[in-house]
């Protein structure tokens, strides 16, 4: 279902013991309010669909706030490296395909998918060569989607890829859908913590006319997360989410459906958001449902014939009201108890930005 | 600026066929009144007038194999 290849997190030769700590990607130490916007580091992002990227194909994508090269070798194995030739800077994804590596376009320097120099055509037997000086990142595969571990420093251990359980379950059938939002990705978790909305902005949507317009709710501890759930209503709207703290930081929710919908119950859904930069935001959903047999193919027709337009319309209902935001709509609030699961979502984040802040400081010393 | 990536249908290429519409919705409607059990769903089709891709009414083979190459 999966395939992962560790590599080495190459970050800046500035980095290193006793030394400055940089971020990977960046060439500098970012704070805690930086981090914050651009992305929480040492955990893994879904970064682009595998459909984007062919056998033989470059593509340049900005994830975090670093430009990302993503590349897939001639065995169709995924790699991702920075985009910026060690050399001087130039970004390989205008360079060449070689099939186990890329060639920059400036001076023809070949960058291999972990990020070693493995020739400098211009100058052979130069000192650069065989040097590993470009950040290559660790990928997997699954779901449909690129996945990539994000590293703090060049010293972050990558963790273990692990798909959510809804999508590594052979009795549910699931539908990947990608979008691009003009909007921070701290609004997108705000908003899927927030399953009040759901009742109001998706009224008249395919899946959320139903319920109560008011509630009252209650946080849960899980071991892998908490969940934020209506006391006084399930499986009428979206009535509950749980943040889940895995190898991603994810949210999974289920949403009844109509009758219409045909045979399976609710749908479930897994979400995560990847930032692009601090103003934007890769949006990454998985459609989901517990159907086997004739009921699966049902599913699968139906979402393909009119379910999906359906699901994106209210998809586009979330887009618009967050990208109408303004940048500081998250200061001087007036939260009520429906707002807890956004507090709590505000604050682990924030707890995280200054505990990798802290490790960055702390390797300046 | 982000050339935005919004695209409405990403699990099929091109717009469905109009016979997959006419299906589709003959499906809605049967699913709608609260029919899913696949005896009922296949009565549904016929009492609509719906053919099989061979021209045939609907049977429970045809329909499975129906819906699982349109389900792929």
């Amino acid at each position: 279902m999966t395939t992962e290849t560790a590599t080495a997190a190459a970050g800046s030769k500035a980095a290193g013991k006793g030394k400055r700590k940089y971020v990977v990607g960046t060439r500098r130490q970012l704070d805690a309010a930086e981090l914050a916007a651009t992305g929480l580091r040492d955990r893994w992002y879904p970064i682009y669909p595998s459909r984007f990227v062919g056998t033989g194909d470059m593509v340049k994508v900005k994830r975090l706030g670093v430009d990302w090269l993503l590349f897939r070798d001639a065995t169709g194995q995924i790699r991702m490296l920075e985009d910026r030739c060690p050399h001087r800077s130039a970004p390989l994804s205008v360079g060449q395909h070689l099939g186990d590596r890329v060639a920059c376009k400036y001076h023809g320097v070949q960058v291999d998918g972990q990020g070693t120099v493995v020739s400098v055509p211009g100058m052979p037997g130069c000192a650069l060569e065989g040097r590993t000086v470009t950040a290559s990142l660790a990928v997997a595969e699954g779901a449909d989607t690129i996945f990539a571990f994000v590293p703090l420093t060049e010293d972050s251990e990558v963790t273990g890829f692990k798909l959510p359980d809804r999508l590594d379950n052979p009795e549910i059938s699931w539908f990947s859908n990608y979008a691009e939002w003009i909007s921070p990705w701290r609004y997108y978790m705000d908003n899927v913590l927030d399953p009040m909305h759901g009742a109001f902005l998706h009224r008249d949507s395919h899946s959320m006319f139903g319920g109560d317009t008011s509630a009252r709710f209650r946080i849960r501890e899980t071991d892998r997360g908490f969940f934020f759930e209506k006391t006084d209503q399930r499986g009428k709207n979206f009535d509950w989410v749980e943040f889940c703290r895995e190898s991603m930081d994810y949210v999974d929710l289920e949403i009844p459906y109509a009758e219409s919908a045909g045979p399976g119950g609710s749908f479930g859904i897994v979400g995560m958001s990847t930032p692009i930069d601090e103003n934007t935001s890769a949006v990454f959903h998985w459609r989901t449902r517990t159907v086997s047999d004739w009921e699966r193919d049902v599913w699968r027709f139906m979402y393909k014939a009119t379910l999906e337009e359906k699901h994106w319309a209210v998809l586009e209902q979330d887009r618009e009201l967050l990208e109408a935001l303004a940048a500081d709509a998250d200061r001087g609030e007036h939260l009520y108890q429906h707002d807890l699961g956004v507090a709590r979502i505000r604050r682990v984040h924030e707890a995280d930005a200054q505990k990798q802040a802290a490790i960055l400081l702390d390797g300046s010393a | 600026m982000l050339e935005q990536y919004l695209e409405a249908n990403q699990s099929r290429v091109g717009p469905p066929h109009p016979y997959e519409q006419k299906l589709a919705g003959a499906l809605t409607e049967i699913f709608a009144s609260g029919t899913h059990e696949l005896p009922a769903i296949i009565t549904g089709l016929n009492n609509l007038g719906l053919n099989a891709p061979d021209g045939q009414p609907w049977d429970e083979a045809r329909f499975r194999s129906e819906m699982r190459r349109l389900g792929e």
